[in-house]
């Protein structure tokens, strides 16, 4: 009964938003129909809302006549788990992106004046693309229906693997970060339908983007965490098409913040940001078009179903194609500055949309060409992370020359060229000087990897003396983009040594023994076998001594599933600052013996620390008070 | 031409040859990093470069898995042809016999030396039943 | 440029969404639509009702063989297909996974038996022998050999793409 009427506020908020998008899109809007647009919106946002709510609390009340419930939750399962068991499979989680894509325009919507001009046509625009979802949800893939007349009891055995708190918040924080980017497409698109060029949208955009930028941010670095340790895949990134596909519009995005300020500055790149805005959330729902067409298999792809794609498909290219369209007709009447100089803040910034576009593109490509390439010659191909780094490396340290050299650079100013001034000068010493003692250090003459390193450390030396430049002689710098380009060198200094340095190996050890590696005394000590509530455990116990004498204990553990019969590996990590001793356990060999993988992987941490910094600079910049 | 048309011209033109070697460039890259996948009956008459990276799909067959040390050697089939793969390390969880897996790796001699086993997952993580093509 | 700038805009999306909308069509083989066949692996299992041992000779001729178990939400869902099928005169046999036998017992009860004959696999055994990965699964046996599979709820749309066509070509039943 409940469950009827979460399913009928759904629709009602449907009918709303409906209402909210004619009002917006098909009348003069006057302060009073601006008004009502609002208000109705804000109506239809708290029914879905509403209807939300009651789907969350008849999750956890384990109401099992919902099917979508019983087929993802358990009566065993902890209240949080019961939660995230919501958006665990296509049905729920569709409706949390669409409750999230309500949400920000909410947001949008109560914190903009109903007299700003754009606000009105941005509402109406948001609210389109709900009906759109919410038709798409309530039609193809409804979480509504029930099982009548008898319930199962106790549920489903929700999928171990999902049983993680960094699963239960990656999802969210994703979709928050993918739906954020309607912002910033809606403004762009109602910009285009007034058809005012002296609008200056941007600057009204520009918190809300960055604000979603930084959700993707924190999305990718929570899923690329999960990954490493609850999958046991032991990395940080494995290019798998629905990561790709996540990178995409993150590109994008900061492509796009990039191009924001320059438009605001200078009023240069304005048809190119808006073309940016339209792409960033293009990508973001060809994001939801990819994984919920089963059009590629992966992780995190969920179950084929080609209706739900075509549907998704026609929506989707509606409104890129009403978003293009719109676009080319008001080309000619878009007003930008002309001429960028050459070597000034602006042009430096439009040679790396440039590098942006590439990296878009080429991924973009991975994604897509197996698929093309099975549709036309039948064999089935895989792009893998060699074409990616093949990619990657090259454009990121070129990108990062050119962000070196931009640090001097200045808005709509020619660059004061003197290649021997003193930053410029003694950041690449430092790094030459790193470069070399690492080489020699390492013993490393991998040039990708050293040329990566030093692209790294240019970037963080040079910014190390703008920060003290800026406390020693109160010169002004941009705080938050400090911040973020340090966590870009920070990254890349990471990425690059963790490749260099990090191991791994398969050694199969008997109980009681020890082995060796790297300078790590392994002491196999102790295997058992635990009776869990919902499976049987395998747990090893190793003591392990580094070469600094200190020591510790890992437990590598495999569990076996009782419903499902399913496997699952348990890591176990011992943490150091500067690495991570990585550990799974494998089968049992004849002799006795177990085989043990150990993995070395250093600089992990510092990934998504970097990662995480760009975030942090992001969101410092809304809560503070600069307006541009 | 007068000089503006003559710059406008020279211009598009920069730009045509830069995006057309670049896009050369990344389809060169991803044509020389494309792994190609093929079932068992599909090696069989295929020439194949050592250095060639390529994906193997199918069955475990029951009964192959063989051990040694950390190396471990098992017969991937699609039920009409089978071969041999030996790979040194871990293989992941759902690694059964009888049921799908994928290696990457390189063949020579009719072995294929495997860099990475996979067992792909679904919505629930399972290891899909290989959708072997049956070629006939 | 700007004619250049329109034209990309244009053509870049077009293609990827015709090319999508050409994958999404063309693709209708389900998985296990195109099915090498293989021999029924061989068992000793007990019968779910009576604890009779039922080995590979017991079963003849041509049949389903369903996986199900009581722990499994979309087996109800798919039990009035199953229902149907039997009622049309094809033979079903369940193979009941790892599950508790009096839960399956109980199952039968509130729902109804669409099964000519149930296997009891507790351990699985058999089922991963068959490749199965959960349940439901469905596979379709013409003498002794596995000709047809598919994971998932089985419907009138899944018997109509994956089973008919075989069963046809087959001369089945």
């Amino acid at each position: 009964m409940i469950i009827e009427i979460s399913h009928f506020l759904s629709v009602l908020a449907t009918g709303l938003f409906f209402l909210a998008g004619s009002f917006s899109l098909f009348t003069k809007n006057t302060l009073y129909i601006s008004n009502l647009i609002s208000r109705t919106y804000s109506h239809g946002f708290l029914l879905l809302l509403t209807s939300f709510s009651i789907y969350i609390w008849l999750a956890i009340s384990d109401n099992f006549s919902v099917q979508y419930i019983a087929s993802h939750s358990n009566t065993e399962l902890p209240t949080f788990y019961k939660i995230s068991s919501i958006w665990s499979a296509h049905e729920g989680s569709m409706f949390l992106w669409i409750v999230f894509l309500s949400l920000w325009g909410f947001f949008f919507n109560i914190s903009v004046k109903n007299d700003q001009i754009l606000k009105s046509k941005s509402i109406g625009v948001i609210s389109v693309i709900l009906v759109g979802f919410l038709l798409f949800l309530l039609v193809t893939s409804n979480p509504f229906i029930t099982i009548l007349p008898i319930a199962p009891l106790n549920g489903a055995d929700i999928n171990p693997v999902l049983q993680d708190p960094a699963l239960a918040i990656h999802p969210p924080t994703l979709y928050l970060g993918y739906v954020g980017f309607v912002i910033p497409f809606a403004c762009a698109i109602s910009f285009l339908l007034i058809g005012d060029s002296n609008i200056k949208w941007e600057l009204l955009v520009r918190k809300w983007s960055i604000a979603a930028w930084a959700f993707l941010t924190i999305g990718i670095t929570l899923g690329s965490w999960w990954a490493y340790y609850e999958l046991g895949w032991g990395g940080y990134w494995f290019w798998d098409p629905v990561e790709n596909i996540a990178l995409m519009p993150w590109l994008a995005a900061t492509a796009f913040i990039h191009s924001l300020s320059v438009s605001i500055k200078s009023s240069h790149l304005r048809i190119w940001t808006i073309l940016l805005s339209i792409s960033v959330f293009s990508l973001s729902l060809f994001g939801a078009f990819i994984v919920r067409s089963g059009i590629i298999d992966s992780v995190h792809s969920f179950a084929n179903d080609p209706d739900r794609g075509l549907y998704l498909l026609g929506f989707i290219s509606i409104i890129v194609f009403t978003s293009i369209y719109l676009f080319i007709f008001r080309l000619p009447t878009i007003k930008e500055s002309k001429r960028i100089k050459k070597f000034s803040k602006e042009s430096f910034i439009s040679i790396n949309n440039i590098f942006f576009g590439t990296l878009i593109f080429s991924v973009m490509l991975g994604v897509t060409y197996p698929l093309i390439y099975e549709f036309l010659f039948d064999q089935k191909i895989s792009v893998g992370a060699p074409f990616y780094n093949a990619i990657f490396i090259p454009i990121v340290v070129l990108a990062s020359f050119f962000l070196f050299f931009s640090v001097d650079s200045k808005w709509s100013r020619k660059i004061n060229f003197k290649f021997f001034k003193t930053p410029i000068f003694l950041s690449l010493f430092f790094s030459i000087i790193t470069v070399i003692y690492i080489s020699d250090r390492f013993n490393s003459n991998n040039l990708a990897i050293l040329i990566s390193i030093f692209a790294g450390t240019i970037i963080i030396f040079r910014y190390i003396y703008e920060l003290l430049d800026s406390l020693l002689n109160k010169k002004y710098i941009n705080p938050f983009s400090v911040i973020a380009h340090m966590a870009l060198g920070l990254l890349l200094v990471s990425i690059s040594f963790n490749s260099l340095l990090s191991t791994e190996r398969a050694i199969n050890i008997k109980i009681n023994e020890y082995e060796e590696y790297k300078g790590l005394n392994i002491y196999f000590d102790d295997i058992r076998v635990l009776k869990n509530s919902n499976n049987d455990s395998i747990k090893a116990t190793f003591f392990i001594e580094d070469a600094k004498g200190k020591q510790f204990n890992l437990s590598p553990e495999k569990r076996r599933y009782f419903t499902r019969g399913q496997i699952t590996t348990e890591t176990a990590i011992h943490i150091m600052p500067l690495k991570d001793i990585y550990m799974t356990i494998g089968d049992q060999l004849d002799d006795g013996s177990w085989i043990v993988n150990i993995q070395i992987n250093y600089l992990i941490r510092f990934i998504w620390f970097s990662a995480a910094l760009m975030a942090f600079a992001g969101i410092m910049l809304i809560f503070s008070n600069r307006r541009a | 031409m007068n000089p503006i048309r003559k710059r406008r011209i020279y211009s598009i033109l920069l730009v045509l040859l830069f995006s057309v070697s670049g896009i050369s460039l990344i389809l060169y890259s991803l044509n020389s990093n494309l792994d190609y996948f093929f079932t068992p009956t599909e090696l069989k008459d295929k020439n194949i470069p050592i250095d060639k990276r390529i994906k193997v799909g199918g069955m475990v067959l029951n009964g192959s898995v063989k051990r040694a040390s950390s190396k471990i050697s098992f017969i991937v089939t699609d039920y009409e042809n089978s071969i041999t793969v030996e790979y040194e390390g871990i293989v992941p969880d759902l690694f059964k016999e009888g049921s799908g897996v994928v290696v990457l790796g390189f063949l020579d001699n009719q072995i294929v030396y495997a860099e990475e086993v996979l067992a792909k997952h679904d919505e629930n993580y399972m290891p899909p039943n290989l959708d072997i093509k049956n070629d006939n | 440029m700007k004619i250049l700038l329109k034209l990309i805009v244009f053509i870049v999306p077009t293609s990827f969404i015709f090319m999508f909308f050409m994958l999404l069509t063309n693709d209708k083989s389900y998985p296990g639509a195109d099915y090498t066949s293989f021999k029924l692996p061989s068992f000793k299992l007990e019968n779910l009702e009576n604890l009779d041992t039922i080995s590979n000779d017991v079963l003849e001729g041509d049949f389903i063989l369903n996986v199900w178990a009581s722990w499994c939400i979309t087996c109800i869902i798919e039990h009035p297909y199953l229902m149907s099928l039997t009622k049309n005169g094809i033979p079903v046999v369940g193979l009941n996974y790892k599950d508790d036998r009096d839960d399956a017992i109980i199952w039968l009860d509130k729902y109804g038996n669409p099964y000519n004959l149930i296997l009891h696999d507790y351990k699985g055994t058999f089922a991963l022998d068959l490749g199965v990965t959960g349940a439901p699964e469905t596979f379709l046996i013409n003498d002794g050999k596995v000709v047809a599979h598919y994971q998932g709820e089985v419907n009138e749309i899944i018997w109509q793409d994956v089973f008919l066509p075989v069963i046809k070509e087959m001369e089945m039943f």
